[in-house]
């Protein structure tokens, strides 16, 4: 009696574990990715963080986020917009600091 | 009695009377009347002619013209009367009810021509005396055209006079008769052949089969006149001829006509229900006029040749001849040149054909739009009549109350209200293609869609699903609506485009020569043609109000379907989304674009990810203890702010998954740095497999079941409570997810010590569900999990309601501030002031369903359409 059970077990463990056996047997798991940053929303176009910059159709890759040496992230495209704008050295635009991509 | 009328005629003569001209006159004027008397009533004999001719001169000579003329004539009348009518009539006495015996009808006729034509002839005795008497004073026709009128009128005053209640029916009845005769003898195998013909023309496509029913209808009629059988006929229509005749000499003219105009149109309605029936895959309308062409016509054709065609139709105008150029020598096969009376009668018969097809059709217009692509021969039928009769209105009105009666009821599900909408649209497209009569059919249909709640996911479904779950859809099975709306909108904007490539003066003339007015239906405030132009998809979308809201619902049935997918393979999806932005425009589509792009991306990061972890982890080999790989592992990385809200719910993995998700979250760190993974532990697919002794059993699960099942593994029977702390599932949670292992007979429930603490146990095998249910016991079931009511994505209500709640703290204040409020002030409020971030974007409806909810709530009270906080 405990020794069927053993076995069912042991298949059970093999047909959800034991992948080279079992192929057929799969996990299928979801999960949403976010930039890390501390704030939700790029302080430049006010957009979401995890969404994208207002030039951009796609979010993730195409629009990254871009982090200065003030900590302050924005919108890759939207502190580059800021930063060709300014007629000489760029300041972050929330600690008005001297921007400096962070390394 | 002579000197009496002379007396008043001319009262100067009587005093040039000499005794023996008065002498004259009297001996005269009796033998007249006795000669007339002999010669009425004397049973054919005429040898009292020339004696009754001496008489007539004797009196004409004294001035009695007209007195022994009014003499005859009365003479003849009353003789009428005795001999004539009342013997007519009495042939039909017996027959009280209408069906008269043929042979007595023409025996009847036959006594009574015979009667009258003696008359005449004696008639004629008198006008040939008067005529000998004084020639040259007269213009020698004025006697007879005048007497025989004066004797045709007494004939048919007489017989008016004492006609019976119920002859009309015996004339009708008697033509029915004759014309169901001819019309076996006619089209004999006329009915037939069609059949047979129509049948193999099944297979072709209609424009094909319209054709061929043309040309088989001509052909038809050619082949039904051979002049052999339509001798053959000349007898039965002479005879009908001479009926007609006779009745005509009798005065009853327009009674026959109406006789055997009823007894025609009656036929053809028969033949026309007969030919139309309740089969709509054949266009009958061709058939019919070939029918028309062949009996009715044909009989007529014959009576009034047979007649001479003597009926006044002189006064036939000439604007009336245009039909009559029009139509082709060759439409008139056996006929050598129609007169204009056939010709009018074709006209009368056409319509009446017509208009009894339309009825027809439009009494079962329901049934022939609900199969409407197999039924659009009669649709086209419909629509020639229509063209015809041009009583659309008619459609209309009988259209509404049967969707009314059939379509709008509580019992018919949404899905098949849809297709029957559909269905009308295109079909009611062929029949008038400005639109005029769908506007209104449609409206009924969508008042009562709005009202249903599950309208705009069925709108989904069938816009993106193959056929939207009907079967019954013929054709192009696994197309959705969308698609071959698509192919549609692409033929019309070829066609258009045709129109802008050669738009010159001379094709804007044509153009411009081309245009028809509206409808008089039309209603004028809803613009003209050109901007009503029939888009389905439009109309389908202006059920539900606004494109947002269908975009809206199509996302979270996207989101639904992308989150259980456990390949990458989104081909159609995409397909579907393409179409979409063709119709909704790219904007309102972004989302949903972004959805598509996650999983996109999602297939190549997993891939990546995979590829690079293996290698990491051969050489670290630090999950070689449990056999855990990343092989059997796949993950859907979604960009969340773009997807619908996703309800999240708290679930403890097992231990090694944990552990690949982590590395999985890890190692996609490192790749798209800084970006990380944030899992949704609650979705997902899992496919697994059980083994058993004798079998192994695969599932599709969600990752609770999983979950759940795979902590047995430790320990075969779990408490609820203690389960569910294993998993991280609140109780409630987890006694509705294990009820599907149960429902399996893989797991066992049973109350154990505490009340709502119940025990849940393995079972031993696969005992009960398995082989009881009659399965075949074969090594592998594929069974899916089907959780009903259990999705992943938060519906459009749940997400309106969770947008609405910013707005409660709003209404709550005001109804604090100002005590009561009606709806609309409550929404123009909340659009004045919450203008900010988020700007209050609903409508109406939305506010008040809300409020309706805040009401159940019982945080507000509605009374006379005021809200209230509640105390």
């Amino acid at each position: 009696m405990e020794s069927t059970k053993l076995w069912w077990l042991e298949n059970l463990l093999k047909s959800i574990l034991v992948c080279h056996e079992y192929t057929s047997s799969r996990w299928h798991a979801v999960a949403s990715w976010t930039w890390d940053a501390q704030d939700e929303t790029c302080g430049i176009c006010r957009m979401a963080f995890d969404g994208c910059c207002p030039d951009c159709k796609l979010p993730g890759d195409v629009c990254p986020l871009i982090w200065g040496a003030c900590n302050h992230a924005f919108h890759l495209h939207c502190i580059l917009k800021w930063v060709n704008s300014q007629t000489s050295q760029a300041h972050c635009p929330m600690c008005r600091r001297e921007w400096q991509f962070k390394g | 009695m002579a000197d009496s009328i002379s007396s008043v005629c001319n009262l100067a003569i009587l005093d040039k009377l000499s005794d023996g001209s008065i002498e004259e006159i009297l001996e005269s004027y009796n033998g007249f009347c006795a000669a007339t008397d002999t010669l009425l009533n004397g049973a054919g004999d005429l040898s009292v002619g020339p004696q009754f001719v001496s008489h007539v001169h004797g009196l004409c000579k004294h001035g009695l013209e007209s007195l022994l003329r009014d003499h005859f004539l009365g003479a003849l009348e009353r003789t009428f009367e005795k001999n004539g009518a009342l013997k007519f009539w009495r042939h039909f006495e017996a027959f009280n009810d209408v069906s008269v015996e043929e042979e007595v009808f023409y025996n009847a006729l036959e006594e009574i021509s015979l009667e009258k034509q003696y008359q005449e002839k004696c008639l004629l005795i008198l006008v040939h005396a008067l005529q000998s008497y004084n020639h040259g004073s007269h213009d020698s026709n004025d006697y007879r055209v005048e007497l025989f009128a004066k004797y045709q009128m007494s004939v048919s005053s007489v017989l008016m006079a004492t006609l019976p209640r119920h002859f009309p029916e015996i004339l009708h009845w008697y033509f029915k008769g004759r014309l169901e005769e001819l019309s076996t003898i006619m089209g004999g195998d006329f009915p037939h052949d069609d059949d047979d013909d129509d049948d193999d023309k099944d297979d072709m496509d209609l424009d094909d089969k319209c054709k061929a029913s043309y040309r088989s209808g001509q052909m038809e009629i050619d082949e039904c006149y051979p002049q052999g059988r339509f001798l053959e006929n000349n007898k039965l229509v002479n005879n009908i001829g001479k009926v007609v005749r006779d009745l005509r000499s009798l005065g009853f003219t327009s009674m026959t006509e109406d006789a055997y105009a009823s007894a025609i149109f009656l036929f053809l309605k028969a033949k026309v229900h007969d030919l139309a029936g309740d089969d709509y895959r054949i266009s009958v309308l061709e058939s019919i006029k070939g029918w028309i062409q062949a009996v009715p016509l044909q009989f007529l054709h014959a009576l009034l040749a047979y007649l001479g065609d003597s009926v006044s139709y002189d006064s036939v105008s000439s604007g009336l001849k245009s039909p009559l150029a029009s139509c082709p020598s060759t439409f008139y096969p056996g006929i050598d040149t129609p007169s204009e009376g056939l010709v009018r009668w074709q006209l009368r018969l056409e319509y009446f054909a017509y208009e009894t097809l339309q009825d027809l059709r439009i009494t079962k217009l329901f049934e022939i739009i609900v199969d409407y692509p197999d039924s659009s021969p009669a649709i086209e039928d419909l629509k020639q009549c229509l063209e015809y009769t041009g009583q659309h209105s008619k459609l209309v009105e009988s259209f509404i109350s049967a969707l009314r009666y059939r379509l709008l009821t509580a019992g018919a599900s949404t899905n098949d209200i849809l297709h029957q909408y559909v269905s009308t649209i295109k079909a009611l497209r062929t029949i008038d293609p400005a639109g005029v009569f769908l506007e209104a059919v449609g409206e009924p249909i969508r008042d009562y869609l709005r009202g249903r709640k599950d309208t705009i996911k069925c709108i989904v479904t069938m816009l993106t699903d193959g056929t939207g779950g009907n079967p019954n859809v013929s054709g192009n099975t696994g197309d959705s609506l969308l698609e071959e709306l698509n192919r549609d909108e692409e033929n019309q904007e070829n066609a258009g485009l045709d129109d802008d490539f050669h738009t010159d003066d001379k094709q804007a003339w044509i153009n411009a020569s081309r245009w028809e007015p509206d409808p008089v239906e039309a209603d004028p405030l809803k613009g003209s043609r050109n901007r009503r132009k029939v888009d389905i998809l439009g109309m389908i979308v202006g059920i539900i109000g606004s494109k947002d809201q269908l975009v809206n619902e199509y996302r979270v049935m996207l989101a639904e379907k992308l989150l259980n997918k456990s390949d990458y393979d989104i081909d159609t999806e995409i397909r579907t989304l393409e179409l979409l932005k063709i119709h909704f425009g790219e904007s309102s589509m972004q989302k949903c674009e972004i959805m598509l792009n996650d999983l996109i991306d999602s297939k190549r990061t997993n891939g990546n990810i995979k590829a690079t972890i293996t290698q990491t982890s051969q050489a670290g080999s630090e999950l070689g203890d449990n056999g855990v790989s990343m092989d059997v592992f796949d993950a859907t990385i979604i960009s969340s702010n773009f997807w619908p809200q996703i309800q999240d719910e708290s679930l403890n993995v097992p231990g090694p998954v944990d552990q690949l998700l982590s590395d999985y979250a890890k190692r996609f760190n490192e790749i798209k740095t800084p970006r990380k993974l944030l899992w949704k532990k609650s979705l997902g697919t899992v496919k697994l497999e059980l083994q058993f002794e004798d079998r192994a059993v695969q599932f599709v699960v969600a990752p609770v079941h999983a979950a759940i099942i795979m902590q047995f593994q430790d320990q075969t029977s779990w408490t609820s409570k203690s389960l569910a702390a294993a998993i991280g599932v609140p109780t409630d949670i987890l006694n509705r997810r294990i009820n599907f292992w149960i429902s399996k007979g893989i797991l066992a429930e049973s109350l154990g010590a505490d009340s709502d603490d119940h025990v849940f146990t393995l079972m031993e095998g696969m005992v009960d569900s398995g082989k009881n249910g009659g399965t075949n016991g074969s090594i592998e079931d594929l069974i899916v999990a089907d959780e009903e009511g259990e999705s992943s994505v938060a519906s459009v209500e749940d997400q309106l309601r969770k947008e609405m709640t910013v707005y409660e703290k709003f209404i709550l204040g005001m109804l604090t501030n100002f005590g009561s409020m009606a709806l609309d002030r409550i929404h123009n409020t909340l659009k004045m002031f919450c203008i900010a971030d988020p700007p209050y974007d609903k409508t109406l409806q939305q506010l008040q369903s809300f409020l309706t909810g805040l009401v159940s709530e019982e945080k507000l009270e509605l009374r006379d359409g005021m809200y209230f906080l509640k105390k």
